[in-house]
């Protein structure tokens, strides 16, 4: 044992013989591991910090960054393994650092990149691996993997703008929410006929949902999906959220490892579903934005592209469950016609995939002259029994705080199987109540809520339209959900994934949080998600910092070709 | 009668949702593949039971643990105009973890009702929609797949569930005696030289032990752990570095004052004088400790679905945070929460008093029913739920013969959880709950008087292969 120490560097000046006999090797393998984690950060960060100018570089440095992140996440669990083995030895309680004082990665890692030396070590993502000896590899993975995608969300809540309190906080473009009708909902949910406390609401429910509430969802689903035939309640589980019913499709419908196929961009909350308990991997098919002659139009999704990504997962060896439709698209906002949805479903048919279609936005579509068909509304499904449908009142109503979401599917298997997870995915009976009385006024809903909703979406798209048109910034037209889907590639030199990220970043600083390109798994870097269902005052406000940011970024490129040129 | 659904069809993996094959022992796995018992004990028991009394023929349920002894208290609280609120910020996505407010106001209310020495910390506190989320979430953060947590038999039956759905955990089980022998002072009685024993056979059997689950009050045996013992598990668990979750979602429903319960949450380091030096634990391994409570049990309300953990560990709690995307409550349903447990007054004057009233006197009936039938039984003043000794209406005193009472009650039309759910060892164990209204408590024990007597006018047992075995989701 002793010639270890002899060999390997002792860090921190600690000399052998100031071991105390009788210890094991383990306190000082864990320092010497540290030892080694700072020395390979330090080298990474000099490998990744090296900018070259050609792609070829640029793309050398981002596989460079990927397996830095491989390194330290097998570091951090060698370092975490020793821990354990270091404390039982000594009994030496090594402090958790509080969450306050977990660094922000981001902001490291930019730091390091923009050259900047860093006096404060930088924590990395898998620091939380590191102080978290107590949690499984999994719950590491969950863990990491949730704060590294939600820490700027986290930001925005602790720092929310109000425009009395708190002038300089973050403004939220970047979540999904519609806060557009919230005096409507507000006073509809305050309506006496909300408030009913039975005995029946307090005991233990149906698992998957009261009957009253998967009567008024089927009845709800007939007539705004337009069904041919009447929605049976036997089809229906309701969950607390879309999140949940999706999570447990996934779980029901594949086993660990297996596939969905999924057209990109897409919804970056379906890869947390599918990842955080039932990991299963969602595989892009890949859009682009260009016009060609077989993409008729931006993002154009055909059976061709389905085909081929098929084809390519299955050389790859993965087993593809499944396919996952978003209609209305999110974040595109297109809507599907029934033609095209049809020969999805043929493909999916042909291939024995289940489609799962989340229909979360049927009721945002504020461009009167588009028609949303939905797939319940098809007078024959090719495959019925593999063709399961989400909706939720979390966009459509936009309360998503209220956590409901149902799943509606003619097999009874995938009923009962995803009923079995109902009781994790529970949803209060009280809230169950509110629920089934909100859906049942159907006049309130035609006659108040739908077209006031719509006229309010209407007026936030084009306020924010027209100013990204004054600001020449290319977007997608879209003629539902509650976002544009907008174009800075202009912004970015070179148009990288990590100049998006940049960008993303300088948006950040200036109090602003959009969505970039890159969650949704866009291929094409420069793309930016803006949620304009916000009321105009701070939609104003928002723009105002858009525009701010774009202009230092327009500044910062200036300054740079100079440089470059210069150097030239 | 339904058969458990199972996931057959060509279509799905081969997974079967009703019987996870990981879970240990052959028992568990038939618990589990009736998990749709609940079928039975939920819909035609809720069907049948609340038309009563203008439908004497339906089903009692003295099986599912269910406090309906105060829903006049609960209905005119949650009524009231406070609880009526909207907002909208309770309408939109919030903190995963809860609302701080709500996060804070349980912080106040552990740290009052659980006595702890010091002042408990809202940034400690996740909420989720009930126990059973907070089961499914700690698992998975705790323990890889196949891993296992040891737990004291007979157990609330549904953790098995809770734990395997999602995260793919075992439970190890320490089987306890209704013998008194050796050291036991008293019937199924848990000790450290049990929890070795256990650990060591697990291990034998290459099973990973990550932690160490207590329900305290306990349930089924409506008993609760002293201080001393308690601790004494702790540092167990610290021995072997094992996580302890401790589940105290009986605590208020302490009904005899003079059993003592104390919450783990106030634990302070004096009570074992061995461990002075941790002045600053109040716990033997407080990073490995962690609290759960709920709204089911204390305050009736099983489908109001609330549930908090506890935990001083920053990176548990934020692991199950992540998870709680999938397991959050609405934000009208927080703020009522956040009503209710501040509502110090009500609680204390009203709703507390006037529940241990009932539930003793609910109790004080249904012993001494089974009093006068000469039906040994244990119970202590905690939980809704007395543990029966029915051994002696088993002649052979075989499991099969404790199904077929369950499914004599059951034909009789009263609902009981037998010994086999809670995998006792011992077969002729029933729970008994109580903490429902007179009448149907009467009728129910009227029934069960009846089938003991051999006078049930039911026809003769089905064979076994067509029974079906309930399993307690619903505690």
């Amino acid at each position: 044992m002793s010639h270890w120490s002899d060999t390997l560097p002792v860090p921190s000046g600690q000399r052998r013989d100031q071991v105390p006999r009788g210890h094991s090797i383990y306190p000082q393998l864990l320092e010497i591991t540290l030892h080694l984690r700072q020395a390979m950060r330090e080298h990474f960060v000099q490998l990744t910090s090296r900018q070259g100018l050609s792609l070829e570089e640029r793309r050398h440095t981002q596989a460079i960054r990927e397996k830095e992140a491989l390194l330290s996440c097998l570091i951090c669990r060698m370092i975490n393994l020793l821990q354990s083995e270091a404390t039982s030895d000594l009994e030496l309680q090594v402090p958790l650092p509080s969450e306050d004082s977990r660094g922000d990665v981001r902001y490291g890692q930019r730091a390091q990149l923009s050259g900047q030396p860093d006096p404060v070590p930088q924590l990395s993502d898998c620091e939380a691996a590191f102080v978290s000896r107590d949690l499984s590899n999994r719950g590491i993975d969950i863990s990491v993997f949730y704060q590294s995608s939600f820490q700027d969300y986290n930001a925005y809540q602790k720092d929310k703008y109000h425009k009395d309190k708190n002038t300089l906080g973050f403004i939220n473009l970047g979540t999904s929410e519609n806060k557009l009708c919230m005096d409507l909902m507000t006073e509809r949910l305050q309506e006496r006929d909300m408030n009913c406390i039975e005995d029946a609401l307090l005991q233990y429910p149906d698992w998957r949902g009261q009957p009253f509430l998967r009567e008024e969802v089927a009845r709800f689903l007939t007539y705004y999906c337009r069904a041919s035939t009447q929605l049976d309640p036997e089809n229906v589980v309701v969950l607390n959220g879309c999140c949940s019913v999706f999570s447990a499709l996934a779980m029901v419908l594949c086993d660990p490892g297996e596939a969905f196929l999924v057209p990109a961009p897409f919804y970056g909350g379906f890869a947390f579903s599918s990842r955080l308990y039932a990991k299963v991997e969602l595989i892009p098919v890949y859009l682009e934005s260009e016009v060609t002659v077989t993409n008729t139009q931006p993002f154009q999704l055909t059976v061709d592209k389905l085909e081929e990504a098929l084809l390519e997962a299955r050389f790859e060896g993965k087993k593809v469950r499944g396919l996952v439709l978003i209609n209305p698209q999110n974040p595109v906002g297109d809507i599907y016609s029934p033609d095209s949805l049809m020969k999805y479903l043929e493909f999916a048919k042909r291939y024995n995939l289940h489609v799962i279609i989340d229909e979360i936005y049927m009721l945002s579509v504020f461009d009167e002259s588009v028609t949303f068909h939905s797939v319940l509304s098809m007078k024959s499904l090719p495959d019925r029994n593999r063709t399961h449908v989400i909706w939720g009142t979390s966009k459509d109503f936009g309360i998503s705080g209220f956590r409901f979401g149902a799943l509606y599917t003619h097999n009874k298997e995938v009923v009962s199987a995803v009923s079995a997870f109902g009781y994790l995915h529970s949803i209060s009976g009280i809230a169950q109540h509110k629920l089934c009385q909100l859906l049942q006024n159907t006049e309130w809903i035609d006659k108040v809520y739908l077209p006031t909703n719509c006229y309010r979406l209407q007026e936030a798209h084009k306020y924010i339209t027209a100013k990204l048109k004054a600001l020449e910034i290319p977007f997608h037209n879209s003629s539902s959900g509650l976002y544009v889907w907008i174009n800075l590639k202009k912004y970015l030199d070179p148009c990288t994934f990590e100049e998006e990220r940049l960008l993303y970043c300088r948006f950040l600083d200036n109090k602003l949080l959009l969505s970039r390109g890159k969650a949704y798994m866009c291929k094409e870097p420069g793309w930016f998600c803006l949620i304009f269902a916000d009321e105009l005052p701070r939609l104003k406000l928002a723009m105002r910092r858009f525009c701010d940011v774009l202009q230092e970024q327009k500044e910062a490129l200036i300054v740079k070709q100079l440089e470059d040129a210069m150097r030239e | 009668m339904r058969r458990p659904p199972r996931v057959e069809m060509f279509t799905l993996p081969q997974k079967d949702f009703s019987a996870p094959t990981t879970c240990l022992g052959p028992t568990c796995m038939q618990d589990l593949g009736s998990s749709h018992g609940d079928d039975l004990e939920g819909e035609c028991s809720r069907k049948l039971d609340q038309k009563l009394p203008e439908l004497p023929g339906g089903i009692i349920n003295l099986g599912v643990s269910e406090n309906k002894l105060c829903f006049d208290l609960l209905s005119w609280r949650l009524s009231q105009s406070d609880m009526q609120r909207v907002e909208p910020s309770l309408l939109q996505y919030a903190d995963w973890r809860g609302h701080l407010f709500l996060r804070e106001e349980v912080a106040k209310f552990l740290s009052f009702y659980c006595k702890s020495p010091a002042p408990l910390r809202p940034e400690n506190v996740v909420v989720l929609n009930g126990g059973a989320s907070l089961f499914s979430a700690l698992a998975t953060v705790l323990c890889e797949a196949g891993e296992a947590f040891l737990i004291p038999t007979p157990y609330y039956g549904a953790i098995t569930q809770h734990v395997c759905l999602y995260g793919n955990v075992r439970l190890a089980y320490v089987y306890l005696d209704s013998e008194v022998t050796g050291l036991d002072t008293r019937p199924f009685q848990l000790t450290v030289e049990k929890l070795e024993m256990a650990l060591r056979e697990a291990h034998s059997e290459g099973v990973k032990v990550k932690g160490l689950i207590l329900i305290n009050p306990q349930n089924p045996l409506g008993d609760i752990y002293s201080p001393e013992e308690l601790q004494e598990y702790l540092v167990f668990a610290k021995r072997h570095k094992l996580h302890v979750i401790v589940d105290e979602v009986y605590m208020l429903s302490v009904f005899e004052e003079s059993v003592g319960y104390r919450s783990v949450l106030s634990l302070e380091s004096s009570v074992l004088p061995l461990f002075p030096c941790r002045a600053l634990c109040r716990l033997p391994d407080p990073q490995r400790t962690h609290v759960m409570w709920a709204t089911s049990k204390d305050f009736g309300m099983s489908g109001l679905r609330f549930g908090t953990l506890y935990t001083e560990n920053q990176d548990v709690a934020t692991a199950v945070a992540s998870l709680c995307r999938y397991h959050g409550l609405s934000g009208l349903v927080q703020y009522q929460m956040a009503q209710l447990l501040r509502d110090r007054d009500w609680i204390n004057q009203v709703y507390l008093p006037e529940n241990h009233a009932r539930l003793k006197a609910a109790h004080t009936y249904v012993s001494e029913e089974l009093r006068a039938l000469g039906i040994p039984f244990l119970s202590r003043g905690a939980g809704f739920f007395i543990w029966v000794d029915l051994r002696k209406y088993l002649p052979k005193g075989t499991f099969e013969e404790e199904m077929l009472l369950w499914r004599r009650f059951l034909d009789n039309k009263v609902l009981l959880s037998f010994g086999k759910a809670f995998e006792c060892k011992e077969p002729g164990w029933f729970r008994f709950v109580f903490s429902d209204q007179a009448h149907r408590l009467c009728l129910g024990m009227q029934r069960v008087r009846q089938v003991l007597a051999g006078k049930s006018q039911v026809a003769e047992d089905p064979a076994p292969s067509q029974s079906q075995e309930p399993s307690d989701q619903r505690r």
